[in-house]
C-alpha cells in the first residue's frame, strides 16, 4: 500500500467519525425531545390523578357519623396510586346507620371509577329506600351493577366487601358479606373471623347474600379490611402480610383505643412494605361498640 | 463444515477475494484490507455484478469483518446504485458480516441512515438484508431454507 492509500483512508476515517458524531448528536437530540414529551405526558397524568384523588377522597364519609352510634370509629384508605377501588360508605338512616367497606376489582383508574359508582349507587339506594337489612342492600347493589355496567348480561363491575346495619330502635347489629373480611374482637380479647357469602357482588344478577345477626357487647371491636392490607408483600422474605399477622397486631395491643389502633395497623403495614411498592388498594375500618 | 475445494476463488486483489460456492449458488466477497479506495471498490463490484449475472447467483455475502474504515461515498454507491441494479438482475438475498466492533456498527448505522434519508426507504424494497456473524451461519441458513422449499 502506498502513502496515498493511507492518506485516503485517514480522510475517510475522519469523514466517518464526523458523520457518526453528527448522527449520534441527532439521535441524542431526538431522545432529549422524546424525553421532554414523556415528562410532559407523565406530568399531565400525575396532575389528572391528583385531581381525581381529590374527587374520590371528597366522596369518603365523615367517620364521626359512626361515633354518634358507637363508642369510637376510625377508618383508613390508601389507594395504590392515589386513586383506586377501595371505598368506605357510611350513611345514617331514619332508624340507624349503614356502613360498608367495599373493594372493587383491580386497581388504578378503572377500579376508582367502579368504586365511585359503587358509592353513588349505595347512596342512591339508601336515599330512596329505608334499608334495615344489609343483605338486601348488597342484593340491590349487585342488581344495580348489572343494570349499570351490563356487558352481554354480565356486570363488568365486581366488588368484595361487607355491609353492616345498626338499628337504633332494636339496638341490633346485622351484616351481610360478599367475600368481605371482618374480625370481631370479643370482650375476652379473642379475635374471630366473621362468616361471609362465597360470592362477590356483580358475579350474577340475582345473587342472594346471607344476613347475619351479630350480638355485641360494649367495648368489643370490629375490624373490616380489604385484602390490600393482608396481601401486601414485604418483610425479610418478601412474603404477604397475611390475616394472621394482622390478627396478631391487634392482639398485641389490647388496651389501645380505635384511633391508636388505626395508626398501629397502618404503621405495621408501612414497616412490612418497606421499600416495596404498595401491592393493592388498601382500606380498613375499626369500630368499638 | 464444507470441504474447502467446494469454494472456488473467482477473483482476488489486494483488497478483496471473491469466492463461489456452486452448490448453493452463493457468492462471497471477503474484504481483506482495512480500507478500499472507492475506485477499486467500484471496479470490484462491477466485476462481481457481471459474475453474479452470468453465474445465476441467488445469495451474496459481503464479509466486511476486516474493514476498519467505512467510506460513505462508496457505501452510497453500493446502496443506491449497485444493489438496485443487482435486484433488477434477480439478486435479492444479501448477507453481511460486520467487524465485531460497536463503533463500526454505529458508523454503518449512521451511514445507512443518511443514505435512506437521501434516497428514501423504497430504495431497498424487495431486497433481503441479513446480518450474520460467519459464513457457516449463512450456509446453515440457506440449507435450512432449501430443506423446506418444495
Amino acid at each position: 500500500m502506498d502513502i496515498n492509500y493511507y492518506r485516503e483512508q485517514l480522510q475517510a476515517k475522519e469523514d466517518m467519525l464526523a458523520r457518526t458524531t453528527e448522527f449520534l448528536s441527532q439521535t441524542q437530540n431526538l431522545l432529549v425531545e422524546k424525553n421532554l414529551r414523556l415528562l410532559k405526558s407523565q406530568r399531565d397524568i400525575f396532575d389528572s390523578i391528583e385531581f381525581a384523588k381529590l374527587v374520590q377522597t371528597s366522596l369518603l364519609p365523615d367517620p364521626r357519623i359512626l361515633k354518634i352510634f358507637f363508642s369510637d370509629a376510625e377508618y383508613k384508605v390508601s389507594q395504590q396510586i392515589g386513586i383506586g377501588g377501595d371505598t368506605i360508605f357510611i350513611k345514617s338512616t331514619n332508624s340507624g346507620v349503614v356502613f360498608c367497606l367495599l373493594d372493587a376489582t383491580g386497581h388504578g383508574i378503572p377500579a376508582a371509577m367502579l368504586s365511585i359508582s359503587g358509592s353513588l349507587i349505595l347512596n342512591d339506594i339508601t336515599t330512596s329506600l329505608e334499608i334495615d337489612d344489609p343483605s338486601v342492600l348488597l342484593k340491590l347493589l349487585n342488581y344495580r351493577l348489572h343494570t349499570t355496567f351490563n356487558n352481554n348480561n354480565q356486570s363488568i363491575a365486581h366488588f368484595e366487601g361487607t355491609a353492616f346495619y345498626y338499628s337504633t330502635k332494636n339496638n341490633t347489629l346485622s351484616y351481610s358479606s360478599a367475600k368481605g373480611k371482618v374480625f370481631l374482637q370479643n370482650s375476652q380479647g379473642e379475635i374471630i373471623s366473621l362468616a361471609s357469602s362465597k360470592i362477590s357482588i356483580g358475579e350474577s344478577p340475582y345473587s342472594e347474600f346471607v344476613r347475619f345477626e351479630l350480638p355485641f357487647k360494649k367495648g368489643e371491636k370490629i375490624l373490616l379490611f380489604s385484602d390490600g392490607l393482608t396481601d401486601q408483600f414485604g418483610g425479610e422474605q418478601d412474603k404477604k402480610f397475611t390475616a394472621s399477622r394482622l390478627k396478631q397486631t391487634v392482639l398485641n395491643h389490647p388496651d389501645k383505643n380505635v384511633t391508636e389502633l388505626k395508626e398501629i395497623i397502618y404503621q405495621e403495614h408501612l414497616t412490612w412494605k418497606g421499600n416495596n411498592e404498595q401491592t393493592d388498594d388498601l382500606s380498613f375500618k375499626l369500630i368499638e361498640f | 463444515m464444507q470441504a474447502q475445494n467446494e469454494f472456488i476463488v473467482i477473483f482476488k486483489d489486494k483488497y478483496t477475494t471473491l469466492t463461489y460456492y456452486e452448490k448453493l449458488t452463493l457468492a462471497i466477497c471477503q474484504v481483506d484490507a482495512e480500507y478500499i479506495p472507492i475506485n477499486d471498490f467500484k471496479k470490484t463490484f462491477e466485476f462481481i455484478s457481471k459474475f453474479i449475472e452470468t453465474s445465476k447467483i441467488f445469495y451474496f455475502v459481503f464479509d466486511k469483518s476486516n474493514l476498519r474504515t467505512f467510506h460513505q461515498p462508496s457505501m452510497e454507491w453500493y446502496f443506491a446504485i449497485w444493489k438496485p441494479s443487482l435486484r433488477a438482475k434477480g439478486l435479492v438475498n444479501h448477507y453481511k458480516i460486520l467487524p465485531n466492533l460497536e463503533w463500526f456498527a454505529k458508523a454503518v448505522e449512521a451511514g445507512k441512515h443518511e443514505i435512506l434519508q437521501k434516497y428514501g426507504k423504497d430504495i431497498l424494497s424487495g431486497i433481503n438484508i441479513t446480518y450474520i456473524s460467519s459464513i457457516n451461519e449463512v450456509i446453515e441458513q440457506i440449507e435450512m431454507n432449501n430443506k423446506y422449499v418444495l
